[in-house]
C-alpha cells in the first residue's frame, strides 16, 4: 500500500488458512426459524474436538452460524457481538435482523483482500414477526432465503432441502398445492434427518448436533417446549422465545 | 498529561492499550472508518472505506492463491459469481433482464440471486462478476447518489452515477475486484445505460449483455432489437434473451428477473422459471406468443427420422 | 472484461501464465528480487515435539519431553517445555522454541502487570487461553505467526480446563488433547482411557497413562526423547515434576527387518 502498511512484513510459504470441517443449516418458517450445526471440529483426518459450537446466539431474536476456518469464525462472531453491544449501548435496543445482515456484509467486505474463510448463515425473526434466513459468501454477498446449508456437507444437504422445503422435483397432488411454510415439527424432523444423513456420508460431520429454534413473540412453540433434551434460553417469557436442542450424532 | 510523555511512558493506561493493540489488538481500525463512530451513529459519507490487505510482499498473488480458480478446484474460498445480464434502451425506456444463478466453482451456490440491484427508485445496477463486489459497491453508490441529491437538490444523472462507480473501481484496479455492471436509469436526457466494469471501462450505449451467457443473449437480442419496440415486445425480447442464455450456458439459469425503467422510475415486471419458459412459456403475459420457448414446440412430430415429405 | 465466471473475483496476473493453464499451487510465483531483501522467511528452527494433556478427577495433567531439536539433530536435551502461568495454569509448547520463549516473556509480563494491580483478580486457565488465542490469531493475521502448538491446562474454582491454540489461532478444548505426532499416536490411547471418565480417573492412573503415552511416542517419534516432565494442576496449584526417564525395551527389534542390525 502507498502508506507502507505492509512494507515490513514477510513470509513466503505460510498459509494462514485451514479448513475445520462441519456443516451448518438454517430453515425459516412462517413465524419461527431453525438454525443448526454439528459440533465436530477437525483438521485433515484428525478430530480435534467433539464439541466446538458453530451456532451462536446474537440477540433475543437472532442466531448466527459460522463454518469454515474455525479461528476466523470465532473471531468474526466475537466482533459481530461486540458491534451489537455497541449498538445496544447507543440505541437502547437490539439491532433488527435485517440490519445485522447488512452489518455482517460490511464486516466481511472490509476483509475483501484478506478474506475471512467463513461461510455465515444468519437466522432469526424479522421486525414483522416472520422467520428469516440470510446466507453469506466469504466476502459478504448475501441474500434472504427460506433455507440454506453450508460447509463440508452442503452439497449433500442442500439438494435434500431443495426437495423437502422448496418441493423441487415434486408434483403436488391434483387440485392441491405445496405449502409455502412447513410447521415446526416437520422442519425439526428434516433438520435432524439432514444431519444424521450427512454424518453417514461425510467424514467431517458428526459427534453432536445443536439446533437453535427462535419462535416469534406470541406464537406457539408447537410442542417444542416439552420436547426431549430441549433447553429454553428466552430472555423473557412474553417476548420472542429461543430454544436449544442438543442431540448426539454418530462419533465414528 | 504531556502528550509526548504519554506516548513513550510505559505505565499509563494509554501504554497499556498501546501494548495490548500491538499484541493481540485490532488488526486494523477498519470498522471505525466505515461506521464513523463506535456507537453506530455512522457518518456514512466519510470518504471511501479502507480495507485490510495481507502483510505479504505481493498481496494480489496472495488473493489469487486463495480464492477460487477453475484451474485449481482445491482453492477453498469460493466467491459467489453472477452470470448473464442484459439491458437495452428503446423508445419506451430501458429493459433490464438477468438470470438468477450463482456458482461457486462448479457448484450451483444459489438459484435465487437478485442480480438487479435497486440503487434507488430511478437507478438500477446489474450484477455480473463477484456477487459481493457488485452488491457492496452498488449499495455504496446508492449512498453517494443520495448525498448528491441532498447537496444539489436534484437527482444524479446516470452518466454521473456510472462515472462515480467507474472511478471508484478503477482505483482498485488489479486488486481482484470483478464487476461487469450496467447502470441503467432515466434522467433529464431520457433513458440511459452505461456499462461499467472493474477494468475501468465505462461505455454509453443502447444495448449491452454481460457474463458468460452474454453471447447467447446477444444472439437473440440483436435479431429482435429495434428502437421502436412496444413495451410488450421489449419485455418479451429481454425475457427471451435471458432464457436463451440460461438454456445454453451452464453458468446461467434458474430464473429470469425482468425490470422496466420508465420516466417515473423502475418497475419490476416479473420472475420467470427458465425451465418453465422452455416447456410452457411465460404464461399469459403481454407480448408473449404463447407456448414454450423450446424448439420442440416448433418441430413437434417432425425430425430426421420422420421428415416432412417435400417432394 | 473477462467473461469467464471462474476467473472472476481474483486478481489478474497477465504477465504470468496468461492462459492460467497450471494449477495455482504448482505455479512459481513471480519473482521480486527487491522483496527478497525485505522478508525474513520464517520457519521453525529449534523445535519441540508433542505435548499431551488430559483431564482427570482432581484437575489436569500435561506432559512434554525435554528435547529441543535442530532439524534432525537432537540439539538441546535439557529443555523445559512446560511453563507455569500464575497459580492455576500451565502452558505446554511444541513447535519453535524461540517463539515459545517470546510467549513466556509476554505471559510473565502479563502476570506481573496483573499482580501489580492488586485488584483481587488474577488470571485463570480460561483467561490465559483466551489471551494466547488472541495473540496467536493477531500474529497469523500479520502473516508473522508464532510457530507453536500450545496446550493450556489449569484448575480453578473447582473447574478443570484444557485448551489448545496453534499458529493459526485455531482453538478448542477437549478432555484429552495432544499436539504434533501425539495427535496421531497418543490421542487414540488417551481418548480410550479419558473421554467420559474424567470424573473417575485418579491422579495415579493419569500419571501412569501419560507415562505410557510418552513411552509409545518415544518408540515411534524420531524427534522425541526418553526424558520428560509432568505438570499437574489441581486445587493445590501447579506442580511441575522433575525429569522422568522412560525405560525402554528394544530386544523385540532384534528379529524385525528394518529395526535392528540387518542380517540379510
Amino acid at each position: 500500500m502507498p502508506d507502507g502498511s505492509f512494507a515490513h512484513s514477510q513470509q513466503r510459504s505460510f498459509n494462514p488458512y485451514t479448513d475445520n470441517g462441519g456443516t451448518i443449516l438454517a430453515i425459516a418458517g412462517a413465524d419461527f426459524t431453525v438454525i443448526a450445526g454439528d459440533t465436530r471440529q477437525s483438521e485433515g483426518y484428525s478430530i480435534q474436538t467433539r464439541y466446538a459450537p458453530k451456532v451462536f446466539r446474537l440477540t433475543d431474536r437472532a442466531v448466527l452460524a459460522v463454518n469454515g476456518f474455525a479461528a476466523d469464525g470465532n473471531m468474526f462472531v466475537k466482533k459481530v457481538k461486540q458491534r451489537l453491544e455497541w449498538y445496544r449501548h447507543a440505541h437502547a435496543k437490539d439491532m433488527p435482523l435485517r440490519a445485522i445482515a447488512r452489518l455482517i456484509q460490511t464486516m466481511l467486505y472490509a476483509q475483501r483482500f484478506f478474506p475471512y474463510y467463513v461461510y455465515n448463515i444468519l437466522g432469526g425473526i424479522e421486525e414483522d414477526g416472520t422467520g428469516a434466513v440470510y446466507s453469506f459468501d466469504p466476502v459478504g454477498s448475501y441474500e434472504r432465503e427460506a433455507c440454506r446449508a453450508a460447509g463440508a456437507a452442503q452439497s449433500l444437504v442442500q439438494p435434500f432441502l431443495d426437495n423437502q422445503i422448496y418441493f423441487k422435483n415434486q408434483t403436488a397432488a391434483p387440485g392441491q398445492s405445496h405449502p409455502t411454510h412447513l410447521p415446526l415439527p416437520d422442519v425439526l424432523a428434516i433438520v435432524i434427518d439432514s444431519f444424521t444423513s450427512a454424518t453417514e456420508r461425510h467424514i467431517e460431520v458428526g459427534d453432536g448436533l445443536e439446533i437453535y429454534v427462535v419462535v416469534a413473540k406470541g406464537r406457539s412453540p408447537q410442542g417444542l417446549d416439552t420436547m426431549r433434551g430441549v433447553q429454553e434460553m428466552s430472555a423473557r417469557p412474553d417476548g420472542d422465545r429461543m430454544f436449544v436442542i442438543r442431540r448426539d450424532l454418530k462419533k465414528d | 498529561m504531556n502528550s509526548f510523555l504519554t506516548r513513550y511512558s510505559s505505565t499509563t493506561p494509554e501504554a497499556d492499550i498501546r501494548k495490548a493493540k500491538e499484541l493481540y489488538g485490532e488488526d486494523d481500525d477498519v470498522s471505525e472508518m466505515i461506521w464513523g463512530s463506535a456507537g453506530g451513529f455512522g457518518n456514512l459519507a466519510k470518504g471511501v472505506p479502507t480495507f485490510k490487505v495481507p502483510a505479504v510482499p505481493d498481496p494480489t498473488s496472495f488473493l489469487r492463491m486463495h480464492t477460487d480458480d477453475h484451474a485449481d478446484p482445491s482453492c477453498r474460498i469460493k466467491i459467489k459469481h453472477g452470470t448473464t445480464t442484459l439491458a437495452f434502451r428503446y423508445q419506451g425506456g430501458v429493459i433490464v433482464a438477468v438470470d438468477s444463478r450463482a456458482t461457486a466453482g462448479s457448484y450451483v451456490a444459489s438459484g435465487t440471486v437478485k442480480k438487479v440491484i435497486e440503487i434507488n427508485p430511478y437507478l438500477l445496477g446489474t450484477m455480473a462478476g463477484g456477487a459481493a463486489d457488485c452488491q457492496y459497491w452498488e449499495t455504496y453508490l446508492g449512498m453517494q447518489c443520495r448525498l448528491h441529491e441532498l447537496r444539489n437538490r436534484e437527482r444524479i444523472s446516470v452518466a454521473a452515477a456510472s462515472k462515480y462507480l467507474s472511478n471508484l473501481v478503477y482505483s482498485y484496479k488489479g486488486m481482484g475486484l470483478s464487476m461487469g455492471t450496467m447502470i441503467c436509469g432515466w434522467d433529464k436526457t431520457g433513458p440511459a445505460i452505461f456499462y461499467v466494469d472493474s477494468d475501468g471501462t465505462r461505455l454509453r450505449g443502447d444495448l449491452f449483455s454481460v457474463g458468460s451467457g452474454s453471447t447467447f443473449a446477444y444472439g437473440v437480442l440483436d435479431q429482435g432489437y429495434r428502437w421502436d419496440l412496444t413495451d410488450e415486445e421489449a419485455q418479451e425480447l429481454g425475457r427471451r434473451s435471458i432464457y436463451a442464455a440460461g438454456h445454453r450456458d451452464a453458468f446461467s439459469g434458474n430464473t429470469v428477473n425482468l425490470y422496466h425503467v420508465k420516466q417515473d422510475g423502475w418497475q419490476f415486471i416479473g420472475n420467470y422459471d427458465i425451465s418453465e419458459l422452455h416447456y410452457n412459456g411465460p404464461g399469459n403475459v403481454p407480448g408473449a406468443p404463447g407456448g414454450g420457448y423450446g424448439y420442440d414446440v416448433r418441430v413437434a412430430g417432425r425430425s430426421s427420422a420422420n421428415a416432412p415429405e417435400d417432394q | 472484461m473477462d467473461h469467464f465466471p471462474t476467473n472472476w473475483g481474483r486478481p489478474r496476473n497477465d504477465a504470468f501464465d496468461p492462459y492460467a493453464t497450471y494449477p495455482l499451487h504448482q505455479r512459481a510465483t513471480a519473482k521480486d528480487t527487491f522483496a527478497e531483501g525485505v522478508q525474513h522467511t520464517q520457519q521453525p528452527i529449534v523445535t519441540g515435539t508433542s505435548v499431551i494433556g488430559i483431564m482427570f478427577k482432581d484437575g489436569v495433567m500435561l506432559a512434554a519431553d525435554n528435547l529441543a531439536s535442530y532439524g534432525s539433530l537432537a540439539r538441546f536435551k535439557d529443555i523445559q517445555r512446560l511453563h507455569p502461568v500464575g497459580s492455576s495454569t500451565v502452558l505446554g509448547a511444541s513447535g519453535d522454541m524461540s517463539d515459545f520463549q517470546a510467549l513466556q516473556a509476554i505471559l510473565d509480563d502479563l502476570t506481573t502487570d496483573e499482580f501489580t494491580y492488586q485488584d483481587g483478580h488474577d488470571l485463570g486457565p480460561a483467561e490465559v487461553h483466551e489471551y494466547l488465542s488472541r495473540v496467536m490469531y493477531a500474529r497469523r493475521s500479520k502473516m508473522d505467526p508464532l510457530w507453536n502448538s500450545l496446550l493450556v491446562g489449569g484448575f480453578r474454582d473447582g473447574k478443570r480446563f484444557l485448551g489448545y491454540v496453534d499458529l493459526l489461532g485455531t482453538t478448542y478444548s477437549a478432555p484429552s488433547i495432544a499436539t504434533g505426532y501425539g495427535a496421531y499416536i497418543a490421542i487414540p490411547l488417551l481418548r480410550a482411557a479419558v473421554d467420559g471418565k474424567e470424573d473417575t480417573l485418579t491422579e495415579d492412573a493419569a500419571r501412569a497413562l501419560l507415562h505410557e503415552c510418552m513411552r509409545v511416542l518415544f518408540y515411534r517419534d524420531a524427534r522425541s526423547l526418553d526424558k520428560y516432565q509432568l505438570a499437574t494442576v489441581t486445587a493445590d496449584g501447579v506442580r511441575i515434576s522433575d525429569q522422568i526417564p522412560i525405560e525402554t525395551e528394544w530386544r523385540f527389534a532384534e528379529g524385525i527387518r528394518g529395526y535392528g542390525a540387518q542380517t540379510q
